[in-house]
């Protein structure tokens, strides 16, 4: 039994070592691939820019096409195959389904009690969306940019487009909370918050960005190439795919229901009371 | 426009994620909520109609101990009265025949004092014939014979009396 332990950690050491040296003798001569050319291109896309359909896009279009596409061929096989066959008694994978549903739809009516049907359904498209896409990365997909070179497919939210857009929708769905719940004045109570949108766009695309750029710093250095992408790769973007989506979806959720909070209007009468209630005391002192 | 930021990009994101929302929505968050939903109706029911049945099965339960109770008062009741008209009969039956019994005594006394009577009668006429027939003897002879069968029949006459 020892001498099999021995043997094994022979090879494996043998294995690693042969792994260390060909890498240290096959390494390219680096022609000018400055970090900071490397983490701009990450944050500008300037020089990886992508065709679709003859139009220049980042890469992180194409991440959220394909994103969207895998999320809606999963929704159609859900549909199809397992919702129809659903029981009373849940299966594992109907438990998931379920589960899942029941997070964001208890998350819209705990933070929005009076109206929540459209929170729910616009968060769950939200959290799922930025879940899978976060995870998306880990993948690593390579796509042909217009330069010709091939360039890895990042989260989709990393792309400062894709965390403008869902911002300022988000700014947008709880705008239409309040009008739909409190007219012009729910418009008013969502316009105090102005710098919502902006601060919700750049906290995804920041805590997105901020990941991807420990990864390309981690994987630039060879010697920082073992062990330590397993962590910093796979370990930060579940968690910024955990992060983002909660923080996200609370957020929306929380200024969604404060704005569609109906008016409490106050009896007059009351009101006057209250005031002589409070007058009273120091009268009678006097 | 600084850090790469443009409209279309941001205009083209919008459109797939909206229509991202609404495939998901229609295919999967409206459908699994429905389903939720009627599940939760369907044990909303079910807990309805145990609790209905067991508020059924609890008057159900009330009603028959009443009604035991009420059973079991009739019979004390009844038993009651039972026991009452049976006394009372008894004490009815008891006076009958001792009503009864004294009217049979009274009779009986009645009969044995006109028997006596009879005897007492009959006794007297016999006493006649042997006084007379006595005295026949007398008249005719022998007075010792005649005086010693008057004795005899005295005794005989004393001895049925006795009897009596």
């Amino acid at each position: 039994m020892r001498k099999k332990t021995l043997a094994v950690t022979a090879v494996i050491v043998c294995i690693m070592a042969a792994l260390i040296i060909g890498i240290i003798f096959t390494a390219p001569e680096e022609e000018g691939a400055d970090i900071s050319d490397t983490m701009q291109d990450a944050v500008l896309h300037e020089n990886d820019k992508v065709d679709f359909l003859g139009l220049r896009v980042n890469p992180g279009f194409i991440s959220a096409l394909i994103v969207s596409g895998v999320l809606i061929i999963f929704a159609i096989c859900v549909r199809v195959f397992a919702i129809p066959r659903f029981k009373l008694k849940p299966g594992k994978f109907q438990l998931f389904i379920e589960t899942v549903v029941s997070f964001f739809d208890n998350i819209a009516a705990t933070n929005s009690p009076h109206r929540n049907n459209f929170l729910g359904a616009y968060i769950f498209a939200a959290g799922v969306y930025i879940f899978v896409g976060t995870l998306f990365e880990l993948i690593g997909l390579q796509w042909m940019s217009l330069a010709g070179e091939s360039v890895t497919l990042g989260a989709p939210l990393a792309d400062i487009n894709a965390a403008i857009a869902l911002g300022f929708l988000s700014y947008f769905v709880i705008m239409s909370g309040g009008i739909a719940a409190n007219g012009l004045r729910g418009v008013g109570r969502t316009l105090k918050d102005f710098s919502l949108p902006i601060s919700m766009s750049f906290r995804l695309f920041g805590a997105l960005l901020s990941g991807m750029l420990v990864t390309e710093l981690v994987y630039h250095y060879i010697a920082l190439s073992f062990v330590l992408p397993v962590l910093v790769a796979v370990l930060f973007t579940l968690l910024h795919a955990l992060i983002q989506t909660y923080v996200l979806v609370m957020l929306t959720s929380l200024f969604y229901g404060e704005v569609s909070e109906p008016r409490v209007v106050k009896d007059k009468k009351s009101k006057k009371a209250a005031v002589r209630a409070k007058v009273r005391p120091t009268t009678e002192v006097h | 426009m600084p850090l790469n930021i443009d409209w279309q990009q941001i205009l083209l994101h919008l459109f797939n994620f909206c229509i991202l929302a609404l495939v998901l929505y229609f295919l999967l968050y409206k459908p699994v909520k429905k389903f939720m939903a009627k599940r939760t109706a369907y044990y909303d029911e079910q807990a309805k109609s145990a609790e209905n049945k067991l508020k059924e099965a609890e008057a159900l339960k009330s009603e028959y101990s009443a009604r035991l109770t009420a059973a079991d008062e009739e019979i004390d009741k009844r038993r009651a009265e039972a026991l009452h008209e049976t006394a009372e009969y008894r004490e009815k039956r008891l006076n009958e025949a001792e009503a009864e019994a004294e009217a049979l005594i009274e009779k009986a006394k009645r009969d044995a004092s006109r028997e006596r009577k009879k005897i007492i009668d009959g006794a007297g006429k016999e006493i006649a014939d042997m006084v007379g027939a006595a005295a026949e003897k007398i008249v005719l002879g022998s007075t010792d014979a005649a005086f010693e069968s008057f004795l005899n029949a005295a005794d005989k006459e004393k001895d049925e009396e006795n009897e009596e």
